[in-house]
């Protein structure tokens, strides 16, 4: 029984194993490529080991050379971190309230939500464009803060993950005289631990790599982000790809901290400790 | 109404008092989200009834004018088919590996760190990069796919994106291998809520793991395939950057989706009345999904 | 019961909440907007005595803020670069503010935020001609009619390009670059081929004559003939040519000839595959600096690259020559086709005198011959800013190649029509069926008929 398992194992493993390499492939497409000459990079038939010979760190150099990479990354830092706590505070609290607290209209309200998930943001943006403009906020990380911090997407993911945690969890605590807040604080966002950490990864990762938001609501070059720089490199008249792998491999290291940070909560495996009907 | 306000029965009191503390908890989200979202989207809506070029001019009445001229687009029509297939051929395929991955990377296995982030990679990688990697992986003539289809005895492999019936499913592929890490761990998140106690009982009870799987991990994660089958919905429907860099809707238009047809209509020709209608009619589509998806969450978990 | 009943009061408030916002919103900017327009009026008779006092005092010093869009300014935007210092340099009091949008999205940008009537860009820089009859459509570009006038400004230096870009007979834009087609071609290759190169007066039967000849090995080694670049432009701009059609047509079979030219190149072999092209991500400007090809049809915007790819060591040092494109058996030599970059004011803009002084200094002369020093033509051809060109580092010095940089028929690539873009579109896919050859030539004329007179309500 127990080789059996072990055999078992090391099948996953090895299986796993080959999976990764297939889901890395374009990974390290970007790093070859961000080490050659832009000439180089498309070449028929393609070549997937790089030229020992002809490596060229210096595309690592320029890119923080030709446009401002510093400042871009700064401002995506900014942008990312902020809106992700504002994301995270406001949706929690929001779920809590769709999930386990009954008042009038809940349902419907949450529907409301859910659907205009489904609208494509490029249809309500000149009008939001229009609107962020009038309240000043065009041309300010503020602006595109606030705007990208209320998604609905946080509260649908937060609510689903509270209506996992039995309500008889909340009852018990309230004919202990604890208050709504009391439950909330004490009780529930303890246990939805590993859907906050799903919710700042996936809202870290969307702002980072936003690119349509900053494109139109940046015009100052001081405020704008890593994704418009990167985009620099594509000119009307053709594309520096291995400039832009290089800046794309550069801009990946902050979500991948990101993701290996907060995937532990994923390991816990305690948080059903406390419930028991 | 008038007279309930006035003399509170204690039963409305305690009503009232749970809905103040239920609003309390929603106002800040709802704050944000009706200035910002709420109130351009319904902008959006109302303008699917107007003539609108984004300039200055006021906007003209035009009743349903707009849906009559793109239900007469072969655009729409082309591009609206488009999506529903890629959707079909996307959601379960999505759905079903990535919940398996989320059960094979929830074990302690060695190295967990490192698997999780490779299958959440092709989310973030950027863009540009899986297009270009993918487009020459199915490269017709000598690239590593169809090589292999040759090798195994296929003599008349698709042509993908060179093939305006191929190209779809190309794309439909790259969806599900870039999506299904994201989706994984969306499953993960679900998976530590379930009581590790139900499994050890059932393993005493001499259940197999996919006895397990079927009867005490998949009921268990029921809302969050709830949330994971509307987001994926939604997120068929709303496909674009992907088609953008592997086919850029072509051969011909065999690839242009719904949100490539609006961002057209609305950017390149600049009739936003038409790209709202479309949008609308694109809401009502997924509304209707979502409604009977939030139908089945209601039946699933009162079966339980 | 009641929870119906509040369900349906609370969605109503919320609607007419948002209503009266979007209301309010709405009213507020067609408020500014007629503020807007009334100090416009006030300001452009001011205008006029500004600027007929500016030419009495000759220098009278400018000062202020004015903004300008462009695409690509950091990377790709040498000749905005230029024009901004220059400017700055010229008028201390004035500072140039760079609202730079990425290249591929820089129509829907500054769509957006024309839709917000935002006071800022001033000085709007048109990246295709397209853009200018919408923009112009939507009242959001300032005539400058005026301001020609109260200048005296003369338009024939730009040798009709001016006109050209005239819409309705209002002028809104003045010509900055200009752009055409000419025949790139590698000298080393020619000469290992033993193939004479190519002249300034050379037909498309010659072209393709040439293609063959020099196409060679296979493999890894094979060079081709010459390169398309998988542009649609780079079949209809050789079809429009002769200046009989435009790539707006009721009937597009004069299109055949030329995809079938195109294909023959194709299917010998002469030149790469698009199925290649497209799902390799081929640049035009790898192949030609990989010297994978022999030719290469392409806009004169390419030379500064190719001159300072060869000179930064991106790519191995060879010998290439300029010749004027090839043209129909029934025309001369000397027909080119090619486009303007035209740059226009904001309909919106704070400081009108500013942005016209800015738009006039960036056509202008002066402008042009330190925009020809880095390569860039302009809308104004002196035989200064030629010979700048010429006399480039860099740039062959043979004679033939300084001759293929003038011409004697300018033929806009696209018509000046404000359903250009939607037209295009439609080019752009059937072009692609035809070069995956999933349609014939017929059944790509046929749809292209069909479509386009949909689009045009023929």
């Amino acid at each position: 029984m127990k080789t059996k398992q072990k055999f078992l194992k090391i099948v996953i493993t090895l299986l796993l194993i080959i999976f990764s390499i297939c889901m890395l492939v374009p990974f390290y497409w970007m790093i070859i490529s961000s080490l050659k000459l832009n000439k180089d990079v498309f070449s028929v038939p393609m070549r997937w080991l790089p030229d020992m010979d002809n490596i060229q760190w210096k595309n690592y150099v320029t890119i923080w050379q030709k446009i401002p990479l510093l400042t871009y990354f700064k401002n995506s830092f900014k942008l990312a971190t902020i809106t992700t706590v504002i994301q995270l505070a406001v949706s929690c609290l929001a779920a809590y309230g769709f999930s386990k607290v009954r008042f009038w209209g809940r349902d419907i309200l949450f529907l409301i939500y859910v659907t205009t998930i489904a609208i494509p943001w490029q249809v309500y943006m000149v009008p939001q464009f229009i609107l962020v403009t009038r309240m000043g906020l065009n041309d300010t990380h503020l602006g595109l803060i606030l705007m990208q911090a209320f998604s609905a997407f946080g509260v649908f993911l937060m609510r689903q993950a509270y209506m996992g945690i039995p309500n008889e969890l909340c009852e018990a605590a309230r004919i202990d005289g604890m208050s709504e807040y009391g439950i909330f604080a004490k009780i529930i966002m303890p246990l939805g631990k590993p859907s906050m950490a799903t919710l700042v990864i996936f809202t870290f990762t969307n702002v980072w790599n936003d690119f349509m938001g900053p494109l139109i609501y940046l015009q100052t070059k001081e405020l704008k982000t890593i994704q418009l720089g990167i985009r620099n490199f594509v000119t009307q008249y053709g594309a520096e790809y291995n400039l832009i792998m290089a800046a794309s491999v550069v801009s990946l290291i902050p979500v991948v901290i990101v993701f290996v940070c907060f995937q532990r909560f994923f390991i816990e495996g305690v948080a059903s400790s406390g419930i028991k009907g | 109404m008038e007279n309930e306000k006035q003399v509170l029965s204690p039963k409305m009191k305690r009503k009232l008092k749970s809905n103040a503390v239920g609003f309390s908890f929603v106002l800040p989200s709802l704050l944000g989200y009706a200035i910002f979202v709420f109130i351009p989207v319904c902008f959006s809506l109302i303008l699917s009834l107007m003539e609108w070029d984004a300039s200055q001019a006021p906007l003209k009445f035009v009743g349903l004018q707009n849906f009559v001229t793109i239900f007469g687009d072969r655009n729409f029509r082309n591009s609206f088919i488009h999506t529903v297939t890629y959707s079909l051929m996307t959601v379960f395929p999505t759905l079903v590996i990535s919940l398996l991955l989320a059960v094979l990377m929830n074990s302690k296995i060695r190295g967990i760190t490192f698997f999780r982030a490779a299958f959440y990679f092709p989310h973030i990688v950027s863009v540009v990069a899986v297009g270009a990697v993918w487009n020459m992986l199915f490269q017709p003539d000598y690239g590593p796919i169809n090589m292999f289809l040759k090798f195994i005895g296929i003599s008349n492999p698709p042509r993908w994106v060179l093939s305006t019936t191929w190209a779809m499913p190309a794309v439909a592929i790259v969806s599900v291998w870039k999506n299904m890490g994201y989706y994984m761990i969306i499953y993960l998140a679900g998976l530590q809520g379930i009581d590790h106690s139900l499994h050890e009982a059932a393993s005493i009870d001499g259940a197999n793991g996919w006895q397990r799987l079927r009867y005490i991990t998949v009921p268990l994660l029921t809302p969050t395939t709830f949330f994971v089958l509307i987001m994926l919905t939604i997120q068929c429907f709303k496909v674009f950057d992907l088609v953008y860099v592997m086919t850029g809707g072509g051969p011909g238009n065999a690839t242009q989706t719904l949100v490539n047809y609006i961002y057209t209509k609305a950017f390149t020709s600049w009739k936003l009345g038409e790209a709202s209608a479309a949008a609308m009619i694109m809401f009502v589509v997924v509304l209707a999904v979502t409604l009977i998806q939030f139908a089945g969450e209601r039946k699933w978990s009162d079966q339980m | 019961m009641k929870m119906k009943k509040m369900i349906a009061v609370l969605l109503a408030s919320m609607m007419i909440v948002s209503l009266a916002a979007c209301g309010s919103s709405s009213s507020e900017s067609s408020s500014t907007e007629t503020t807007t327009e009334t100090t416009k009026e006030t300001e452009s008779t001011e205008t006029q005595d500004t600027s007929q006092a500016a030419e009495t005092e000759e220098s009278t010093e400018l000062t202020g803020e004015v903004s300008i869009s462009t695409w690509g300014y950091d990377t790709s935007g040498v000749a905005f670069q230029t024009i901004v210092n220059a400017y700055m340099e010229k008028n201390p009091g004035v500072t140039v503010n760079v609202i730079d949008y990425t290249s591929d999205d820089y129509n829907t940008s500054l769509g957006v935020a024309m839709a917000a009537a935002t006071s800022d860009p001033d000085v709007i820089f048109i990246k295709d001609a397209g853009t200018l009859l919408t923009m112009a459509d939507k009242n959001q570009l300032l005539p400058i009619d005026d301001y020609i006038a109260a200048d005296a400004l003369d338009l024939s230096v730009y040798s009709g390009g001016a006109e050209l870009l005239q819409y309705n007979g209002v002028s809104y834009a003045l010509p900055f670059r200009n752009d055409w087609y000419v025949l790139y071609y590698n000298k080393d290759l020619f000469d290992a081929a033993g193939v004479e190169y190519p002249s300034n007066d050379m037909t498309w039967e010659e072209y393709y004559e040439l293609a063959a000849q020099l196409t060679s090995g296979e493999g890894t080694e094979k060079v081709y003939g010459t390169h398309h670049h998988k542009w649609e432009a780079l079949v209809s701009a050789w079809a429009v040519q002769d200046g009989e059609h435009t790539v707006v047509a009721e009937d597009y079979s004069f299109y055949k000839e030329w995809y079938e030219n195109t294909l023959a190149l194709q299917d010998n072999g002469y030149m790469m595959d698009y199925a290649t092209i497209t799902t390799s991500n081929i640049g035009y400007a790898d192949m030609f600096e990989n010297q994978q090809c022999a030719m290469l049809p392409m806009g004169t915007y390419f030379m500064a690259s190719l001159i300072s790819a060869i000179a930064n060591g991106e790519c191995d040092d060879f010998n290439w020559g300029i010749a004027a494109i090839p043209h129909p058996s029934t025309t001369g030599a000397g027909y080119t086709v090619g486009a303007y970059t035209p740059v226009a004011i904001s309909a919106y803009t704070d400081v009108p005198d500013l942005a016209w002084d800015f738009v006039k200094f960036a056509t202008s002369e002066e402008a042009a011959a330190l925009l020809g020093e880095q390569g860039v033509l302009t809308g104004i051809q002196t035989t200064e800013s030629m010979a700048a060109i010429a006399s480039l580092d860099g740039f062959p010095q043979d004679g033939t190649s300084e001759e293929a940089l003038s011409y004697t028929h300018f033929v806009f690539d696209r018509p000046l029509d404000p359903d250009i873009e939607e037209v295009r579109t439609v080019l752009n896919e059937v072009h692609e069926l035809i070069m995956i050859e999933s349609y014939s030539v017929d059944d790509g004329i046929a749809e292209l008929n069909e479509r386009v007179a949909e689009i045009k309500g023929w």
